[in-house]
């Protein structure tokens, strides 16, 4: 008959053929492969100091029959370290969710077990089918004085752990990042951005449960974000976007008044409205759109350098553009 | 026995808040202003309230300024008004009975704070307190004149001292005593967290459009 053997990493392990006598003929076998006399102690097989590579199906057969008499399957692993666990209410006040994960494998099956008490209350934290290491509790009162604690036992055939978490139902408040951040050049205006987003679909109750929201934004080309707070709204216009630059925008949510805020948004890339570029044939039309380019807020030679490039070809092109972009980081530190 | 008279005797005389004042001005302003302003005050109190419970729960000591502490709720405690309450029932709240439950709440919240004021030791608390105290009853008043400007009734003050039903004593040793203090602060902070939802579900749906017409009525 066959079974299940659990052991620990680094354990000595004895198998003995079942039924069989010390002293009887036996061979055994792991996988298939026949397993060296050495490493055995009359009919006994003796592991020491296993490790993971040698679970597997070990079996028994007498000597000069060949009869199978006794089958395991060895699975090495480990006792589980303290788990990690986190509850979260991305859908205040609905409920909130609690999610665990171990940081180490075990290598061998884990059951978790959680519980869920507020003051004498004992509460069911319903298991979610994905993902699997996740469950879900709806409030039956709001604005509590009382923390919950929630535990969490997991057990495994070479041992238990179990760790606890004790909270204040506005503390755990964390909002889904905003949904469908939209950034669009505003026409006419090089140093404007339009932003709209909208609240993340997880918040149940906006209305009276209103997000505020945190908005931040850079020039791809530099490091440092521009930060700017929202009570209240799903758009904002960004005024001081520096003309030409592609932009790197992204939005968090906040319940207005209690918890955390939301992780960043996707990041959306924009940038904002310049004007045509006209084509230039003659040096009369290179001096109308320098003109025409002194009243951007760029610093006019940029235009002039490449304007001047674009007739002689596209060695001088390269060399326009890397001017160019000197000079623009030049007068970007100067604004 | 006798600090059970002494506590009586206090509390009825710190709870008869004068008479409301003739509140002209917020109906001007407009109820929408008003519930603004109101659910200001309550995040202006909440900070404060973060500084006074630190301060006053070292000065009760251990456990109580632990972070982990976390009591039992005893039947005695019940007296402070709770803000716990069912989730369907909060939204089913009509906006009368949401303002009233707020103003009854803080009415009798700040008359257990006066007491506390009248028996803690450091002139630092005292003096904190005593600001709390000045900020809170703004803010009974500031409920108030919402509630008169939409035309509700105000609910009767507490004429007699809140000390729950008669079989309740005063704390009858110091621990129980601290215990009390313990959770008023808690229930304190738990409501205004409510009243920033409260307030902000009434601003939802007393839109300034109301005010516009009561003026364009006064016109006639």
């Amino acid at each position: 008959d066959s079974h299940i053997q659990y052991e620990r990493v680094g354990a000595d392990v004895t198998m003995k053929c079942g039924s069989m006598d010390w002293d009887a003929a036996v061979t055994w076998t792991a996988n298939g492969t026949d397993i060296d006399e050495s490493h055995l102690n009359g009919s006994y097989l003796i592991l020491k100091n296993v490790n993971l590579s040698q679970s597997g199906q070990y079996s028994c057969y007498e000597g000069s029959s060949w009869h199978l008499k006794y089958q395991t399957n060895l699975r090495v692993g480990m006792p589980p370290k303290e788990p990690v666990l986190m509850c979260r209410s991305n859908n205040y006040p609905k409920g909130f969710y609690c999610s665990w994960h171990l940081p180490t494998p075990t290598y061998i099956p884990n059951s978790f077990n959680i519980s869920v008490i507020h003051g004498t209350k004992d509460m069911v934290c319903e298991k979610d089918a994905i993902p699997k290491n996740r469950c879900h509790i709806r409030y039956i009162q709001l604005f509590s004085t009382v923390k919950y604690k929630v535990t969490l036992t997991v057990t495994n055939a070479l041992g238990k752990n179990f760790t606890t978490l004790t909270f204040d139902e506005f503390a755990i408040v964390k909002p889904d990042p905003p949904e469908s951040v939209v950034a669009k050049p505003v026409p006419n205006n090089p140093r404007r951005l339009e932003v709209s987003w909208q609240n993340p679909s997880s918040w149940p109750d906006p209305e009276s449960f209103p997000l505020k929201f945190f908005l931040r934004y850079r020039p791809l080309i530099l490091d440092q974000w521009q930060h700017v707070e929202l009570s209240d709204g799903t758009s904002h216009t960004i005024t001081d976007a520096y003309a030409g630059k592609e932009y790197i925008i992204q939005v968090a949510a906040k319940d207005s008044d209690i918890g955390t805020w939301s992780d960043w948004s996707v990041a959306v890339h924009a940038t904002p409205w310049t004007e045509e570029p006209k084509h230039l044939t003659t040096e009369a039309q290179i001096t109308e759109t320098t003109s025409a380019s002194t009243s951007s807020f760029m610093a006019p030679p940029t235009t002039k350098i490449c304007d001047k490039g674009a007739m002689v070809g596209s060695g001088a092109m390269a060399v326009c553009w890397t001017a160019g972009l000197v000079v623009a980081a030049y007068s970007v530190l100067f604004i | 026995g006798d600090s059970w008279g002494i506590f009586t005797f206090l509390c009825a005389a710190l709870c008869n808040l004068p008479a409301l004042p003739a509140l002209n001005c917020s109906e001007e302003l407009g109820a929408g202003q008003s519930i603004q302003q109101t659910y200001d005050l309550t995040r202006y109190l909440e900070h404060q309230l973060r500084t006074l419970a630190g301060t006053y729960l070292n000065y009760l000591g251990p456990p109580f300024n632990e972070p982990d502490f976390n009591p039992p709720r005893l039947a005695r405690a019940e007296r402070v008004p709770s803000a716990t309450v069912d989730l369907d029932l909060w939204r089913g709240l009509t906006d009368n009975a949401r303002l009233a439950a707020n103003y009854r709440a803080y009415s009798r919240l700040l008359c257990y704070l006066r007491v506390l004021d009248g028996q803690v030791g450091t002139a630092e608390l005292r003096h904190r307190l005593a600001h709390f105290c000045a900020s809170l009853q703004g803010l009974v008043l500031s409920i108030g004149g919402v509630m008169s400007s939409l035309g509700y009734p105000l609910p009767a003050g507490p004429a007699a001292p809140p000390a729950g039903p008669p079989g309740v004593p005063a704390a009858p040793n110091d621990f129980l005593k601290k215990m009390d203090d313990f959770w008023l602060l808690k229930e304190l902070q738990t409501w205004l967290w409510r009243s920033a939802k409260d307030f902000n579900r009434l601003k939802k749906k007393v839109p300034p459009a109301v005010v516009t017409l009561r003026l364009e009525a006064r016109g006639f």
